[in-house]
């Protein structure tokens, strides 16, 4: 019992209910030991009360007894307790028996239950221990009184009486009853109050925790000046301080965005100028092969060289412009991902790897077409490739393999690099990181695959980081694609 | 206890009296005359402070004389004082009369159901199964007094007539010094049977039914002569002893002695002969030959 509270106060509960669930435990708890001390010291004050009326009743008695018990008369003895009904009737007695030393009944006011010369029950003649007169059955609801009859310092007799004291019990449970509602009451009372009250009071941090929960599915949205003029001044600074944050990611954003869009030209820069060379390299050849022409043409053999060289050389031009313009055309439309986009991104590659002085470990032989969206896994990987390439040494090797998992687009990008700093594991790792670029360490390259990853619902890992180099992983599933593609 | 201090309507009777018969003169020695000394034992309806009001005021007015009502606990008290000439005259038993002859004489004898008899009842708890005297063997019986007739002397006698005395016959006997408290003893169960007097049981059951109710009788006596008013028979023909015989005899004809009739549920006093009580003097007799 005690585990699950403390469960509950650890817990997902809210605070608006577990505060004023603690006050109602601490009103029941105050309320249990009042009650406690109001019940002990009313029966204490009804103990004392009933035995003064008690020691009153039996020393009366006593006086009155006294000449008749001496003379054992029946009568007189009968008379005193039938007349005393009457006396005490706020004692409220049940019986009352005199018997003599010899525990014989004199009389009883009751004759019937106890007959003159019988003999007086043992458990009424015995009395009490330590010298009590009167002791409690709070069962029955009676209390039993034992009084010595002394006459010139001899004991003749002895009274024994049984008032019925349920009038006090059941005063006593009335108080108590009373007691349990009241508090019951109060507690349920207070109980909503703090309910009412601490949600009042909480309500700013539930809409604080609102914001927060949409900035982490990765949109802003800043508290409106109408419900922060509401709240107190601690909760304006915070609200405002809040929009201050907002504001300022939203800053760092934009700036983010303006870097990646000029990583991209610069890369495109890169690229044309990667491409110039690779354009360039078969140009010369060419323009020999033009040049042989020119002058053996006739000779077949020559002729036929040219022309196999100026065919090769300006294939390769030609693969290289279409694929650049696969990748870089404005038209955005979903296009199933092809074995020759993978291809597409050897040649895109080719000239960063070439530049650096590494070899490229292609395998893509167990890819098939897939309805995956071809240019989102395309950016993506080549922005892995060419982060693999940066990271690796010269002379280093970077890997790339596809294929299809279950239908799941499965690629791992290989570098001969360090490792993975483990911030950047973590930030490759981490789901929605995506909405805000690690740091200026990790470049705009990662951030973008982040994006393209939150976007299509893929997920990156890093299958190994360590010294030998890194091996990161994306994996997308076409179903999930394919419903983004339908929203 | 003495009820009647000197009333001003007894007063002024006497007053009256004395201007009438011309004895002017002596008026102030008159005055201080002994009030007449009337003993009632412990009968019906004692403590009634009404009757024993307007008995007093009655009798005082009849007989021009201030009377003080004289009460004791118990038959023997108010006979001592009968006989020490304490008392004028006193309200006694047929027993304490009987035991007394030779000294006592009535004055008077209350009538009830017009006559001057009553019974003595034997009574036991309405629920209890017992026909006659010999069921109540081995009982806590309840006598009234011990100079009673009708509550003691009669179921003595009884039993003597059967060669047993009461402490023989019955577990214990207590006397309660009232009728009224026999039928309270008996009917609570204190008592499992009482002996008490028929006038009273009857005139109970009247006024207080729940109590006469959880009592029954089992056997009535044969008639008796009923508690009488004697006086010492030395004063039986002194004037104030012969007004009050007259005041007594005459109740019944005056609106204020009915008035006390009626309280007491009887219908007048007469002159009877001491004879009338010679079936108790048997009683005793035949009581006092058992030794008891």
């Amino acid at each position: 019992m005690s585990s699950r509270l403390a469960n509950i106060f650890r817990g997902s509960w809210p605070l608006s209910f577990k505060v004023p669930l603690f006050v109602a435990i601490l009103m029941l708890i105050v309320s249990a030991a009042i009650s406690d001390r109001v019940l002990s010291r009313l029966g204490r004050t009804q103990e004392l009360q009933l035995q003064q009326l008690a020691s009153t009743y039996l020393d009366g008695l006593s006086s009155s007894l006294l000449p008749s018990v001496v003379r054992d008369d029946v009568w007189e003895v009968f008379d005193t307790l039938d007349q005393s009904k009457t006396q005490y009737q706020g004692v409220n007695v049940r019986w009352t028996v005199v018997a003599d030393r010899d525990d014989n009944v004199i009389a009883g006011s009751n004759p019937v239950q106890f007959p003159s010369q019988s003999k007086l029950p043992q458990k009424y003649s015995s009395g009490f221990p330590s010298g009590q007169f009167m002791s409690i059955d709070k069962v029955v609801g009676t209390a039993l009184l034992h009084r010595p009859l002394t006459y010139q310092g001899k004991e003749i007799g002895q009274i024994v009486a049984e008032i019925d004291i349920s009038g006090l019990l059941a005063e006593r449970s009335n108080v108590f009853w009373t007691l349990v509602g009241t508090n019951t009451l109060l507690t349920l009372l207070l109980g909503l109050v703090g309910f009412v009250v601490v949600r009042r009071m909480l309500k700013p941090v539930a809409i604080l925790a609102e914001h927060f929960e949409v900035v982490s599915q990765g949109s802003m949205t800043a508290i409106e000046s109408e419900t922060i003029s509401k709240q107190s001044l601690e909760f304006r600074k915070l609200f405002n301080r809040f929009n201050e944050l907002i504001l300022a990611i939203e800053e760092r954003e934009t700036l983010a965005t303006q870097l990646a869009e000029e990583e991209k030209v610069a890369s495109l820069g890169r690229l044309a100028s990667g491409m110039a060379h690779e354009i360039n390299n078969p140009l010369g050849g060419m323009f020999n092969a033009l040049d042989a022409l020119k002058n053996h043409g006739t000779n077949l053999d020559v002729r036929s060289r040219s022309i196999r060289l100026l065919d090769s050389g300006l294939r390769g031009i030609r693969d290289l412009v279409r694929s650049t313009l696969t990748s870089y055309r404005t038209d955005r439309s979903h296009r199933n991902l092809t074995p020759n986009d993978l291809d597409d991104l050897r040649l895109l590659i080719k000239p960063e790897a070439r530049e650096r002085g590494l070899e490229l470990d292609w395998n893509v032989d167990q890819f098939e077409a897939t309805s995956i969206g071809a240019v989102p896994v395309r950016d993506a990987v080549l922005n892995l490739l060419i982060n693999a390439c940066r990271a690796s040494a010269r002379g280093g090797e970077v890997g790339f393999s596809a294929r299809l998992e279950d239908e799941m687009f499965v690629a791992d990008i290989s570098d001969s690099g360090t490792g993975l700093p483990a911030n950047i594991r973590e930030y490759i790792e981490r789901k929605g990181a995506g909405s805000a670029p690690l740091d200026n360490r990790s470049g705009l390259g990662l951030w973008i695959v982040k994006r393209l990853c939150d976007e299509m619902n893929g997920a990156l890992s890093v299958v190994r980081s360590a010294e030998s180099g890194t091996i990161i992983r994306l994996r997308v599933s076409p179903k999930v694609m394919e419903k983004r593609d339908a929203a | 206890m003495t009820f009647g201090e000197p009333s001003r309507r007894s007063l002024l009777a006497l007053s009256g009296a004395y201007i009438s018969s011309g004895f002017l003169s002596v008026l102030p020695a008159q005055t201080q005359q002994r009030p007449f000394q009337f003993g009632l034992t412990p009968v019906f309806l004692t403590n009634d402070v009404e009757l024993l009001t307007k008995l007093s005021a009655y009798l005082s007015r009849a007989i021009s004389l201030d009377v003080q009502l004289v009460q004791r606990r118990t038959y023997e008290e108010i006979t001592s004082l009968l006989l020490s000439g304490q008392l004028d005259a006193a309200w006694i038993c047929g027993f304490p009369l009987a035991q007394y002859l030779q000294k006592l004489t009535v004055v008077a004898v209350p009538l009830w159901r017009n006559k001057p008899l009553y019974q003595s009842y034997l009574i036991v708890p309405t629920e209890r199964n017992a026909a006659n005297i010999d069921d109540l063997r081995g009982d806590i019986h309840a006598f009234s007094d011990p100079n009673s007739n009708s509550g003691y002397l009669v179921t003595t006698a009884l039993l003597a007539e059967r060669k047993l005395r009461p402490d023989q016959f019955f577990k214990k006997i207590i006397f309660t010094y009232g009728h009224r408290n026999v039928v309270r003893a008996v009917a609570s169960g204190l008592a499992q049977s009482g002996s008490v007097d028929g006038y009273v049981w009857d005139v109970m059951s009247e006024l207080e039914p729940e109590l006469t109710s959880r009592t029954k009788i089992i056997r009535k006596s044969e008639e008796l002569g009923f508690p009488p008013v004697a006086c010492l028979r030395s004063q039986i023909s002194s004037d104030t002893v012969k007004r009050i015989q007259a005041a007594l005899v005459g109740m019944r004809d005056d609106p204020e002695g009915k008035d006390v009739l009626k309280l007491l549920r009887l219908d007048g006093f007469a002159e009877e002969p001491d004879s009338l009580f010679d079936t108790i003097v048997a009683k005793m007799q035949l009581v006092k030959g058992l030794g008891t």
